[in-house]
């Protein structure tokens, strides 16, 4: 209003604190572009182990279920590598999925585990797939699994400390031959020839480690990967539905099977029997 | 972390959706925790002929928002001549100040109970100091939660929601009656906003009586 | 700076508060349930609109349903004040899009946006539980639901909030059928999946106090989006 700019008076008096003002008081809706979208915005409040949430008007404990819990198992054999996962998604101890993809298919050569939180490994496996496009459309070749890995670690880094909940294999094909990383929420990332993640890990370890050669056949190698995460979702309540298996092979990722433990568990029962 | 916990105190707003109005009602005292402090502070609002505003919690907080309404309104007679801050506006406003101050840590720690005509029709809202907001025809804040909703509700059914604004602020009265009664921070001295087609108006300071008739009649044992 | 930023989030008893106040938290559990089931050429979402804190009844006549497209529901309870948010702030995320592409947003790229604005708090999350009920480009029923940090997945029905636990078995056995040997039923009809819907919210708002005064089913079809409410316990 120009009476007031001529006196220079400010609409909402501020007293020194800050200016108070509709801007101050409102939230602005951003576009959310790609930027914005690996830059999450850090507020005064971090959802981590250490805050306890209660109801305002209650004082009752809130308790924020992210889906979680799982089997993840890749290893590298001569063939290239098996992918081997279970489907459930539980919070607290209720099973909110049984057909959760575990694998995540970042292009037709590389792909990605999900352990721990449902939602940050889905939401940086989809950011990482943008970014190993831009690469693509940049540089004219694929990008390597040991970059698209670093990738992923780095962003955790940075986010490191800070709630965030994931443990994830990165398989891919590259110049190199077969891929195989590890990538995990504090920012670490190992090579390997063989990992496994999530709560019924150790079940799965326990198989593999037993039965596994480097000259396995593609049969065997699938087998043993299927086997094992069979093992977990019978002795770890949180893993359990769909045993999914894919490979890794020169060409790209193949989808190998999908089965209903349920199914496998009388296909071993009965092989037991004879 | 300025402002996290609330300092001196106005206790439960009550209102109701009448035929062709609202009514919204509260006390004037101010506590400062337990101990009665300022008896005469009005805790209700006419912010325009259409709309009223009553407020519970943080005081100052609400001395803030006060401000703030009272100079959108303003800014709305000199720019826009004739077009109020509707009932409907208002609330919509509060919710999201309420929630933005809520998401900084910085809670403005009031609840309100927002009245008034939209369109033609009677408007009644709630928001607190999360911002958690909605629309009812019978809202109360606090201790009138408890006291004063079951009272307004059975005269409400009884009436198949036809309400005089007589009869409204009949109940009014009857209700702030009962809250000076059993809540031990509430008092005599009390404020009763009137909006309708006619306009808005604040009725009182208006004094409940020490009379336990009604409270009798409301005891189940 | 974040170790400044988590000791304020934790501040909990404040000394100087003349009144026995526990710190500020800013999320209540407003209650509420949310179901959806999806058919060919149809899909039912439906609500109950009790609102609460604790044992309280704030209101009995709060929608927890919001129509975004003709083809698209969004259903979102939980801390109230934040479904208000959300569904205010995708609101306005829908109209960009609308103003930028001259055409209404597909089922498919709201549940992905949905699942990108859920994320966008990851580290102060809206504390509500979201389904999206659409019809594909094939005109096929979707359901779309998410946790509060936006991990999503497209089911054939669900259930959430409050009485989700109680009404998702109930939809588990009837339409999921696992491990069944009765013979599978005919093709579910929209009239069939009505049915299922009042059934599962009559049955939960028996055993669970969040849920009850009415349900608001909201019916999308190819012929648009029609609504009904029912009535449910009120106690």
């Amino acid at each position: 209003m120009a009476l007031q700019e001529l006196l220079q008076l400010e609409k909402h008096a501020s007293f020194g604190l800050k200016s108070v003002d509709d801007v101050e008081l409102s939230e602005e809706i951003e576009e959310l572009n790609s930027e914005k979208l690996t830059q999450l915005p850090i507020t005064p409040f971090t959802m981590n182990k250490n805050v306890q949430l209660r109801d305002s008007n209650t004082g009752r404990h809130i308790h924020i279920n992210m889906e979680k819990g799982t089997t993840t198992l890749a290893f590298k054999y001569q063939g290239g590598v098996v992918i081997a996962v279970d489907s459930r998604a539980t919070g607290g101890d209720f099973i909110f999925s049984g057909s959760v993809k575990k694998i995540i298919e970042i292009n037709k050569y590389l792909l990605g585990t999900m352990a721990g939180g449902a939602a940050d490994c889905s939401y940086w496996h989809r950011s990482l797939t943008v970014r190993c496009r831009m690469y693509e459309l940049r540089n004219k070749e694929r990008i390597s699994v040991a970059a698209a890995s670093k990738l992923l670690a780095n962003i955790l880094y940075n986010y490191k400390g800070m709630g965030l909940s994931m443990g994830t294999m990165i398989i891919g094909w590259d110049k190199r031959g077969p891929g195989l990383y590890y990538v995990d929420d504090s920012g670490s990332r190992y090579s390997g020839d063989l990992f496994s993640a999530g709560s019924g890990s150790p079940f799965a370890f326990g198989v593999v480690d037993t039965h596994w050669k480097y000259d396995m056949t593609d049969e065997e190698a699938y087998e043993l990967g299927r086997r094992a995460v069979y093992q977990a979702t019978y002795r770890d309540a949180a893993s359990g539905g769909i045993v999914r298996v894919y490979g890794m092979k020169p060409t790209g990722w193949v989808k190998i099977s999908e089965q209903d433990c349920k199914v496998l568990h009388y296909k071993y029962a009965d092989e037991k029997m004879v | 972390m300025s402002n996290s916990y609330p300092v001196n105190t106005g206790s439960s707003v009550i209102g109701l959706c009448f035929d062709d109005g609202v009514v919204i009602a509260a006390d004037t005292l101010v506590s400062y925790g337990k101990m009665a402090r300022f008896f005469d502070c009005s805790r209700l609002y006419k912010v325009n002929q259409t709309t009223i505003a009553g407020c519970g919690g943080d005081y100052a907080d609400y001395q803030f928002l006060h401000n703030l309404i009272e100079q959108k309104q303003i800014d709305r007679e000199a720019n826009e001549q004739g077009v109020d801050l509707s009932p409907r506006a208002l609330h919509s406003w509060l919710t999201r100040v309420q929630y933005n101050r809520r998401s900084k840590f910085e809670p403005l720690w009031t609840s309100w109970v927002v009245g008034g005509i939209d369109e033609g029709k009677p408007f009644l809202g709630f928001v607190d100091k999360l911002g958690t907001a909605y629309k009812d025809s019978i809202i109360a804040t606090g201790f009138g939660t408890y006291m004063a909703v079951p009272v307004m509700r059975k005269f409400y059914d009884d009436k198949n929601g036809r309400i005089t604004r007589d009869e409204a602020i009949g109940l009014m009265k009857k209700c702030i009656g009962l809250l000076f009664a059993r809540d031990c921070s509430a008092h005599n001295m009390y404020e009763i906003a009137v909006v309708d087609a006619n306009g808005a108006e604040i009725l009182g300071p208006l004094r409940a009586t020490h009379d336990w008739s009604n409270v009798k009649e409301h005891r189940t044992s | 700076m974040f170790k400044e930023m988590q000791s304020l989030a934790n501040a909990q008893m404040t000394d100087a508060s003349p009144h026995k106040v526990a710190g500020f938290y800013p999320y209540a559990d407003n209650g509420g349930t949310l179901a959806a089931i999806a058919g060919d050429g149809f899909v039912v979402i439906g609500g109950d609109t009790r609102l609460t804190t604790g044992y309280q009844i704030y209101s009995r006549e709060a929608s927890k349903l919001t129509k975004l497209t003709d083809k698209t529901i969004i259903g979102s309870c939980g801390c109230w004040c934040d479904s208000l948010t959300f569904t205010k702030g995708l609101h306005i995320r829908l109209q960009y899009y609308l103003y930028e592409n001259n055409k209404p947003i597909s089922t498919n790229a709201t549940a992905q946006l949905v699942s990108n604005m859920l994320y966008q708090k990851r580290f102060f999350p809206y504390y509500v539980s979201t389904i999206v009920a659409g019809l594909d480009a094939d005109n096929q029923g979707a359901v779309y639901s998410y946790d509060p940090v936006g991990s999503t997945e497209r089911h054939r029905y669900r259930a959430q909030g409050t009485a989700g636990s109680l009404i998702q078995p109930f939809l588990d056995c009837v339409l999921g059928r696992g491990n069944q040997t009765a013979p599978e039923p005919e093709k579910l009809t929209k009239e069939q999946a009505m049915i299922y819907l009042k059934d599962a919210f009559m049955s939960a708002a028996e055993r669970e106090i969040g849920c009850g005064d009415f349900l608001q089913i909201m019916i999308v079809t190819p012929q648009g989006v029609e609504e009904e409410r029912f009535k449910l316990r009120k106690d």
